[in-house]
């Protein structure tokens, strides 16, 4: 049993901030339930120049009530793979868990693409494989389709949080900043906070 | 973000704060530079160790083919590869 959800979405920001924002999407406040990122490899392909990262994920697990007798609470681990590609604004995630599996693999694949107004369009897809049987195939499917949209409402509220820190704020202190177009300001010399 | 191993944040934040500072001023501009190569080298190697002692190697390598990891086959895998059991 496949279930297959997809939504799009545009986030009123540059590619180049959203792209950045999206890397540096952790932690934010509606995502307590991811407890560590590392980067597992890091690579830029000199010929096409995109660029390649792996990161391992670990989030707490929240199983449900009716899981509970076939699954651990374990800590659940995500391997996420980022491909970006900045001249063509392109960045495409998948993530896939590497836990749990035997109860269902979700994999997601999210693409944020640099639109012609200068904004981003995301499209998210989810795939959902659950073969565990014991009757429970159902309850998974809606299980999902309800654990998608939830999932989906927090990381925009996320990235919407980042985003806002990004353009107001000037993210972890770089002294180079993004304007809305997504262009370089030059360096200031001072202070890292941007006031518009 | 702290990195699975509390010995490793430090060495992560020293990547992260290279990566961030790269990305946004050489990649997005179309540099194709390398600055970040030494610092993520101390990281991956404290991280490994954490990833070894704790037997997650073996799980991470086995689906890193299955979500099209173009890294699957690189040399540091190999090394981790013939040291785990082959299929």
């Amino acid at each position: 049993m496949v279930k297959f959800y997809q939504q799009k979405y545009s986030y009123e920001y540059s590619w180049n901030t959203v792209s950045f924002a999206f890397l540096n999407r952790y932690p934010n406040p509606f995502a307590t339930h991811v407890l560590t990122v590392d980067t597992l490899d890091h690579r830029l392909d000199a010929q096409t120049g995109e660029l390649h990262i792996t990161r391992l994920l670990r989030k707490t697990n929240s199983v449900p009530r009716w899981a509970r007798s076939i699954m651990r609470g374990n800590d659940a681990y995500i391997l996420e793979e980022v491909t970006i590609d900045a001249q063509s604004g392109k960045l495409v995630s998948k993530t896939r868990n590497i836990t749990h599996t035997r109860l269902m693999k979700v994999e997601e694949t999210q693409t944020l693409l640099a639109d012609n107004s200068g904004h981003t369009m995301c499209k998210n897809e989810t795939s959902i494989v659950s073969n565990i049987g014991y009757g429970l195939n159902s309850r998974i499917e809606n299980f999902s389709l309800s654990r998608f949209t939830d999932n989906l409402v927090k990381s925009r509220k996320g990235m919407h949080y980042v985003l806002d820190l990004a353009q107001r704020k000037g993210l972890f202190g770089q002294r180079m900043r993004l304007d809305q177009t997504g262009a370089p300001l030059s360096a200031s010399s001072s202070g890292t906070t941007l006031v518009d | 973000m702290d990195s699975i191993g509390d010995e490793c944040t430090p060495l992560k934040r020293e990547y992260d704060a290279c990566f961030t500072k790269w990305y946004s001023e050489k990649f997005l501009n179309g540099e194709r530079t390398n600055d970040c190569t030494e610092v993520f080298k101390k990281y991956q190697t404290c991280l490994r160790k954490v990833l070894g002692e704790r037997g997650l190697t073996k799980m991470i390598d086995d689906a890193r083919p299955s979500i099209g990891s173009v890294f699957a086959n690189d040399s540091v895998d190999n090394e981790q590869k013939k040291s785990n059991t082959s299929k």
